[in-house]
């Protein structure tokens, strides 16, 4: 047994083999100019298209077999003709034939040869052609016989404008085949014309509603078991059906108005009444496809009318799809700027129609209603990039229906979420500009028919739109716009999940901390209101979301503060406005202590304290004080892990040490504190470090009374330093001992290099010798060969400084 | 023996002006085909007759030397029945003695020639010469066929055939033929038009038939079947068969039809020719379904021949569009088409 595709090869080979035959034989007579002969031979060969058991694939096969021969025997016509050698008759001798098919391939063949050697006679015989394929009704052999007709006659259709006197009308359509017969004659008579685009319009179309119904036939013809296998086989010929159509669109005599009047009109008719759901389908989007964007624009209505008349099988979403993003490239395309006519309202036309199929088209499902608004925004878009209200409009409709359909919380996975978010998104990646969303009154409410995946998917996308453009915000209600959009990322919802990935909630949180760097009100006045907005919605967040969003309303602030300042000339009331500020930071650092946080808030203190020390408005010192001593709080109260403690003091000495504004009366309890909170730390090494640390407090710290001057006070230095030698002294861990002796060398270094006089060389002289001694009694690992470098490298540059004189400091004396 | 008693006088017909005169193949005797010389009806049958002494010196006696303008019909299958329906005699020499080549010219002036030659099956229409030189126990016979054609103005009413026909519930058509005569060189145009299809046609074709009836008079006007006379012989022979449709249409589909009848070999009706003998034509158009079971509706149609040179003044126009009167009375003759089983 062979499987049924062996066995089309098996029939199509066999075919074939005939067809080499025969056309082998056709080619030996025509050459030795036995034209009967030939002929005979030829109808042979074409007696194979005959066949019924051939599939359309193996068909086409034999048929582009058979069509390369018929080839030769029209170049061998062509050219006894064009020698003279004219055979009488020829038209009316192949119709000889006894089987129509070989008969009428034949009449193809001979009389595609006689209009090439004589235009006059075209017209008659195109028109007699296709009224003589009537007789093939045999859907697959009747398609490729008129598809010859198609092929032969494509370069020597008609193309020429219409007489305007002449105006003939056609009346003779079958009464012609006296004249054909003795086609010789006629072409003498007064009758005969080469033929006007006219009638090359009424040649193709009259094919094409022939081919168009065998196309359809093939639907209903055998088992309906056999229907998927059908369809298939259908969508395999529809090529040649659409073929009439890529004819139509080739004549250069079919312009506008000849479109509107005869081709489509005719092209629609066809379509429409043959109510068959695939054909309607491919050939609206041939129609689509061939024809030149201006026509289309000139026949917008009459075009969507079909679309609503097609079968309800049909889908007609993708017709007018196809349609709109046609034309919505069609102002991009090219170099010549084109532009739709201003007579054309191509919106209002797709807009009507639309809802007109959506109407007549109950059953349509909700994502391809949306699919459809999706291309009527895209078209919005892309030919009316400033017509806001059209945009608008497509989001009012689309609610309209969704409120009508009662739709609401669609998942995000669902196909209508996915359509509505490609909807919403359009907008969005088309104005890049999140401030144009803000004009659509309809995109907010829109935004409702989500369900929580799915806002805040949007709405990560809308705020990643406005990081990538850096689109700066500046306006409080600009502000209270976008944040009221994008709730799911500023607040709890309603609808949240219980729990969400935290990776991703860090990351998505992270955008809106970016974000806010975004905002930049006009004016200084401004931002500080945009300020107070966003920190309004950012508070709501709760304690997941405001550590990472309410910072950079912090620095913000700060920044907004130095701007004051920067322009103090200009705005008498800055002082008191700085205060503000820095009242609305204490308060917002506020809501984070609240939220259990602490080290954030502290060093949000200290920064705020660091910028109000470089900018002198009125009882600047008391405010920084208190956020200092806030900073001190926080400490004291809310750290007790013994690293977070050091990590906080060494901040808070660094910040202390940097800030100048102190007057003396509260530059003494601030670094007495720091000295204190040093020394009792808990542990040894944190102890001596955090001592070491504050030496620096009491050389580069500056206070108002000082003049700005740094401190140099070299006593309270050494006091340090030698404390915290004695703290490593009691420290029990040789090793990390040792590594404490290395850095209070270092230190000591420091300060004799910057030239304290308190500092001896018989100190260094000692610190060397007392680790010289201890290192070798260390255990080798990691960590002592890390001190040993430290060491080394420290030694390498008291070398180094040893040799080189410097004015500040000598090192003589110094064993190394 | 053909040596010492055959003929010795060669009898040669030579016909005024036959260089010029057309010759068309005529079947003659055994299904041989020879080229005659071809005479239409009242044309002068002139010429000459030539004999020539094969041995020069010798005499030969006769009783006289006549030619002789023959028409006749013979029925194949009954050799008593031999019909001269024509037979001119023109003396050509008294009883005497040939002694030299000698030439008499001979003249039947506008002859009538009322029917046209045919060679049929079962019958035989033939004109031809004879010559006969009379002797004592064997004439010497010279006998030259010469070919007729009878040539018909073109005919003053010539209805198209139209007819609605069909089986009920079935399948309903129309036909019809652009019209009821047709001239040899013609070319038979209709359509056949489906006004309802409900069996799986799988092809159509048309046939050119012709019937040859011989020994009855024929006078039925029908082609239903015919009540045969005693001795009515006959003869179908179907001259073309020509595909005009394959596959199966639809509804309101309207198949086109072409045939040009002049590379067939036909001959002008004939009817009752000399109450010897009708040839007739017909057009049968068959479906034939899936099951190979064949549909098919007959129509006669009257072929005539023209003359050649009337050809260019046939009016280019046809009568095809109009429906005639003729073709509406039987309109509703629906159960018209017989069926056939097939016969292979």
């Amino acid at each position: 047994m062979m499987t049924p595709q062996e066995e089309q090869e098996k029939l199509l080979e066999e075919a074939l083999t005939v067809v080499r035959t025969q056309s082998f034989q056709m080619k030996r007579c025509l050459d030795k100019s036995k034209l009967m002969d030939g002929l005979k031979h030829a109808s042979n060969m074409l007696s194979e298209l005959r066949t019924s058991l051939l599939s359309p694939k193996s068909y086409y096969e034999l048929y582009m077999a058979i069509s390369d021969e018929l080839c030769h025997l029209e170049t061998y016509l062509l050219d006894e003709f064009s020698k003279g050698r004219k055979v009488t008759d020829l038209y009316e001798l192949v119709q000889y034939a006894g089987n129509i098919i070989p008969r009428l391939y034949l009449l193809i063949t001979v009389g595609v040869v006689y209009i090439k050697s004589n235009e006059l006679s075209r017209k008659d015989i195109l028109k007699d052609l296709v009224e003589m394929c009537r007789g093939v009704q045999h859907p697959l052999r009747g398609l490729f016989l008129r598809n010859y007709l198609l092929q032969c006659t494509k370069n020597v259709l008609p193309d020429a404008e219409e007489d305007a006197e002449g105006g003939e009308v056609s009346v003779m359509s079958h009464a012609a085949p006296r004249a054909i017969a003795g086609l010789n004659k006629m072409v003498n008579s007064s009758d005969a014309d080469a033929g006007t685009v006219r009638d090359s319009i009424d040649f193709i179309q009259l094919n094409f509603a022939e081919m168009n119904k065998l196309w359809v036939r093939m639907q209903h013809q055998g088992h309906s078991r056999d229907r998927e296998k059908r369809e298939q086989e259908r969508r395999e010929l529809r090529i040649l059906v659409g073929t009439n159509l890529v004819r139509l669109s080739q004549l250069e005599c079919v312009d506008v108005e000849k479109y509107k009047k005869l081709v489509l009109p005719g092209v629609l008719e066809q379509v429409v009444s043959c109510k068959d759901a695939i054909a309607q389908e491919y050939l609206m989007e041939c129609v689509i496809q061939v024809f030149p964007d201006e026509y289309h624009l000139q026949t917008l209505n009459s075009f969507l009318q079909a679309c609503a008349d097609l079968h309800p099988d049909v889908n007609v979403k993708n017709v007018i799809i196809a349609l709109i993003d046609r034309l919505a490239q069609f102002s991009h395309k090219g170099d010549v700027a084109r532009t739709i006519p201003t007579e054309i309202q191509l919106f209002d036309i797709f807009s009507q129609q639309i809802s007109l199929i959506i109407q007549n088209r109950p059953d349509m499902p909700p994502e391809d209603i949306v699919s459809l608004q999706v291309a009527l925004i895209n078209l919005a878009l892309k030919c009316y990039p400033t017509k806001l209200d059209y945009v608008d409009k497509v989001l009012e409709t689309t609610e309209e229906i969704f409120h009508r359909l009662n739709l609401d919380h669609l998942n995000a996975s669902g196909a209508v979420s996915r359509e509505l978010m490609r909807l919403m998104k359009i907008p969005v990646d088309n104005y890049n500009n999140v401030l144009e969303l803000l004009k659509l009154e309809h995109y907010g409410p829109l935004m409702e028919y989500f369900d929580y995946q799915a806002r805040k998917s949007m709405s990560i996308h809308l705020i990643l739109n406005a990081l990538e453009n850096e689109t700066s915000i500046p306006s409080p209600e600009q502000v209270e716009g976008i944040l009221s959009l994008v709730g799911p990322l500023i607040q709890d919802q309603t609808d949240q999940p219980e729990k969400e990935d935290e990776e991703d909630f860090v990351e998505e949180q992270g955008y809106m901390g970016r974000f806010i760097q975004l905002l930049s009100g006009a004016t200084t006045d401004q931002q500080y209101l945009i300020l107070n907005t966003a920190r309004k919605h950012f508070g709501n967040g709760g304690n997941r979301r405001i550590r990472h969003t309410l910072p950079a309303i912090v620095f913000a602030a700060y920044r907004l503060a130095l701007k004051y300042y920067e322009f103090r000339e200009e705005d008498e009331k800055w002082e008191k406005k700085c205060q503000k500020i820095f009242q609305f930071c204490h308060q917002t650092i506020g809501a984070l202590i609240k939220a259990e946080l602490a080290e954030l808030p502290l060093r949000l203190f200290l920064q705020g304290a660091l910028v109000i020390s470089q900018m002198e408005f009125e009882n600047h010192e008391t405010v920084a004080y208190e956020f200092m001593s806030q900073a001190f709080t926080l400490y004291e109260d809310e750290i007790s892990d013994s690293k977070a403690q050091l990590a906080a003091i060494t901040l808070i000495i660094s910040t202390f040490e940097k800030i100048s504004c102190f007057g003396e009366e509260s530059h003494e309890p601030l670094r007495t504190q720091c000295a204190l909170a040093a020394s009792k730390l808990l542990k040894k090494p944190d102890q001596c470090r955090g001592v070491t640390t504050c030496s620096h407090m009491f050389w580069s710290g500056k206070s108002r009374d000082g003049g700005g001057k740094e401190m140099r006070d070299g006593k309270r230095v050494m006091e340090c330093l030698k404390k915290a030698g004695r703290i490593a002294n009691q420290c029990m861990d040789k090793s990390v001992q040792v590594q404490l002796y290395v850095e209070i060398l270092n230190s000591h270094i420091y300060f004799y290099e910057k030239g304290c006089s308190e500092i001896q060389i018989t100190t260094l002289n000692e610190l060397i010798a007392k680790i010289q001694e201890d290192i070798p009694n260390l255990e080798s690992n990691d960590e002592s060969d890390q001190i040993n470098k430290h060491f080394a490298n420290t030694i390498a540059h008291l070398k180094l400084a040893k040799q080189q004189s410097s004015p500040n400091y000598s090192y003589a004396g110094l064993d190394v | 023996m053909s040596f010492l008693f055959g003929p010795t006088v060669d009898i040669d017909i030579i016909l005024n002006g036959q260089e010029a005169r057309k010759m068309v193949e005529m079947k003659v005797d055994d299904g041989k085909k020879e080229s005659c010389y071809l005479y239409y009806d009242g044309e002068t049958v002139a010429g000459k007759v030539n004999l020539t002494l094969r041995r020069p010196g010798t005499k030969i006696d006769h009783q006289g030397i006549k030619i002789e303008f023959i028409g006749q019909i013979e029925l194949f299958g009954d050799r008593s029945n031999r019909h001269e329906f024509t037979s001119l005699v023109r003396e050509l020499a008294r009883t005497g003695e040939l002694s030299q080549n000698t030439s008499y010219d001979f003249e039947f002036v506008q002859v009538e020639k009322p029917y046209e030659s045919y060679a049929g099956t079962n019958v035989c229409l033939q004109y031809f010469l004879r010559v006969t030189v009379v002797k004592r126990l064997s004439n010497l016979v010279k006998e030259l066929p010469l070919a007729v054609h009878t040539l018909a103005r073109y005919p003053e009413t010539n209805s198209s055939i139209k007819m609605e026909v069909g089986i009920e519930d079935c399948l309903h058509i129309e036909f019809e033929y652009n019209k009821s005569k047709y001239h040899l060189r013609d070319v038979v145009v209709g359509k056949i038009y489906f006004l309802l299809v409900r069996i799986k046609i799988k092809h159509m074709e048309i046939q050119i038939n012709r019937k040859e009836t011989t020994g009855s008079v024929w006078t039925e006007e029908f082609c239903t079947p015919v009540s045969r006379g005693p001795n009515a012989l006959n003869e179908n022979e179907t001259i073309t068969k020509y595909e005009i449709m394959d596959g199966l249409p639809v509804r309101g589909e309207s198949i086109p039809i072409r045939l040009f009848l002049s590379g067939y070999d036909l001959t002008p009706t004939m009817r009752d020719v000399n109450k010897k003998f009708s040839v007739r034509y017909y057009i049968n158009l068959v479906l034939v379904d899936e099951e190979d079971r064949r549909y098919f509706k007959q129509q006669e149609i009257t072929l005539f021949r023209k003359a050649e040179k009337q050809k260019r003044t046939v009016p280019n126009s046809f009568p095809f569009k109009s429906s005639s009167p003729q073709g509406t009375n039987i309109l509703t003759n629906t159960s018209d088409a017989s069926e056939e089983k097939s016969d292979d």
